[in-house]
């Protein structure tokens, strides 16, 4: 049976090989006729194989940001709905996912003011005050490291058990976060004291707990 | 050999409660397979599912495959010859047990797995693992804060066969690799095993005297890093593990590792037989095939509140 299956994936192997191998003449001929250069060919075929990039690029703006744009609740509304109760605010706005370990995750969106901003940290933060009182009362991440998988969890565009594993399942978490943060504002822009408007996603695992947000877009308003 | 014996005479019981009590009295069976019962984290699991099983009004036949696919396969058969009404396993290997369980599926037999994957779906009704992509880097946050985000480390991986093995690594390196100043000197597996883990310990050790933490895929080879490091005298070294033993859990209150992160291991066989009786009954379980469960940070903060693989409230 192994003995199979070995065979099977040596077959597979020799099979990619074998494509590899004409696309590369077949390259260098177009290289030879055209005068292209190689190394594009190259970096358009690997692009293409990898399938979590592509999926990325075809539904991060496409269908993500539209259905979190759809779904989301503003952060005030949803801070008082957590108050009352997280798993009936869950219920009502969020996905569940991670089971009774795991936390409620909501699409959420808002306007507040940036009243801190942390850009020393690789895992960069904005606090911000959604109720006007001067305090922070949530967070925005602004990466490049970034916690959690909010994105990919907060929709049901993504399910697990399309995926080869976990390991591709976490690639696509991180692969999300990274083209969120691509859009969001770099540390040229500063934010602190700045009213913004912001969309993302948010895990929420206790109702006490500081929300931490992974925004896809900040608007600093003008 | 003890296993053979056991399993023979759990069958040859099934055939006389069959034969004797007839279908009215004969239980429906539930088969729960997992490693070795050495690992407390594999122990737990059974413990687990068969607890609930009883519950819900099923025999068990628990059988261990050692993480050896053939014995798997055989184990399988047995299952299958036994006419159980479904399998809880936890696998032999991601790609190796996919057969196993097609073949049981063939003869109408669901299986429900735990803790790994497999790397095909439609096969198993259910996959319920943990979220290992989140809970390791809640390890990884916290070696990087133990270590004060600088100095040399060490890294030690489980079996390449299991899933488990590599997206635990990748998600500690995801976290680590974002500290220039934290360095990964040696990288090797010990196969999950405490014993080797003792063994790979003392070797990295003789390399890299200079190393200020290790961080383990799991916990049981986390206690052979830290007993081989107590060994040469050096204590001061960070160690964090992943699973949530009962050992870790007194090796923390004591001082010695530094962290672990619980996989919610007896809570999800639970489920997985809860699912099983739903799909019994139902023909579904109502569920997506594959259910990831997040895991907790466990430190000196919360340690003294875990049990067998739970967090008591």
């Amino acid at each position: 049976m192994q003995n199979a299956s070995r065979v099977v994936s040596a077959l597979k192997e020799m099979r990619v090989t074998m494509k590899i191998r004409t696309l590369f003449v077949a390259s260098l001929l177009a290289a030879s006729v055209s005068g292209c250069k190689l190394v594009k060919t190259v970096d358009a075929s690997s692009a293409a194989a990898d399938p979590i990039a592509e999926t990325v690029e075809t539904t991060f703006d496409a269908k993500l940001v539209p259905a979190l744009k759809e779904k989301a609740v503003d952060i005030v509304a949803l801070q008082d709905a957590i108050k009352a109760g997280l798993d009936k605010a869950g219920e009502s706005h969020g996905v569940r996912v991670g089971g009774a370990g795991g936390g409620w995750n909501f699409p959420v969106k808002g306007s507040a003011t940036v009243v801190d901003e942390n850009r020393a940290s690789k895992a960069a933060t904005a606090d911000i005050d959604v109720d006007g009182d001067g305090k922070a009362d949530a967070t925005l991440q602004l990466g490049p490291v970034v916690k959690g998988t909010a994105l990919r969890d907060t929709t049901n565009l993504y399910d697990f058990s399309t995926f080869r594993d976990q390991i591709e399942y976490a690639r696509l978490g991180r692969a999300l976060n990274d083209k969120a943060i691509s859009k969001l504002p770099s540390a040229d822009t500063p934010l602190k004291g700045k009213k913004v408007n912001f969309l993302g996603a948010v895990v929420i695992r206790s109702a006490g707990e500081k929300p931490l947000i992974m925004p896809v877009s900040i608007e600093v308003a003008p | 050999m003890k296993l053979t014996k056991r399993l023979l005479m759990s069958v040859v019981a099934l055939g006389i409660a069959g034969a004797v009590s007839g279908t009215a009295f004969a239980a429906d069976t539930i088969a729960i397979i997992t490693p070795s019962h050495d690992n407390p984290f594999f122990k737990a699991e059974a413990d687990g599912a068969a607890a609930k099983a009883k519950e819900l009004g099923y025999a068990t036949m628990v059988l261990v495959h050692d993480d050896d696919a053939n014995k798997q396969n055989e184990l399988f058969d047995n299952a299958i010859a036994a006419g159980v009404k479904a399998i809880i396993l936890d696998n032999a290997g991601a790609d190796a047990s996919v057969a196993a369980v097609k073949k049981a599926k063939d003869k109408g037999i669901p299986s429900f797995l735990i803790d790994r994957e497999i790397t095909t779906t439609g096969v198993a009704v259910s996959q319920i693992v943990s979220n290992n992509y989140q809970g390791a880097q809640l390890g990884a946050e916290e070696f990087v804060k133990l270590m004060g985000e600088k100095g040399n480390y060490a890294e030690l991986v489980g079996k390449e066969s299991d899933t488990n093995a590599g997206i635990r690594s990748q998600g500690y390196h995801d976290v680590i690799d974002q500290y220039s100043d934290l360095k990964s000197v040696a990288k090797q597996t010990a196969n999950w095993s405490q014993t080797e883990a003792y063994t790979v310990m003392e070797s990295i050790l003789q390399a890299h005297p200079d190393i200020k933490g290790v961080i383990s895929g799991n916990d049981t080879m986390a206690m052979g890093a830290y007993a081989a490091l107590e060994a040469a005298g050096r204590k001061d070294v960070i160690v964090v593990g992943f699973d949530g033993s009962n050992d870790v859990r007194d090796s923390i209150k004591k001082g010695g590792i530094k962290a672990t992160v619980l996989q919610p291991a007896y809570q999800q066989a639970q489920n997985a037989v809860v699912q099983a009786d739903k799909f019994i009954k139902t023909g579904k379980t109502g569920l997506e095939e594959k259910q990831l469960m997040d895991c907790i940070l466990i430190n000196a903060a919360n340690a003294s509140k875990l049990e067998t693989f739970a967090l008591k409230p």
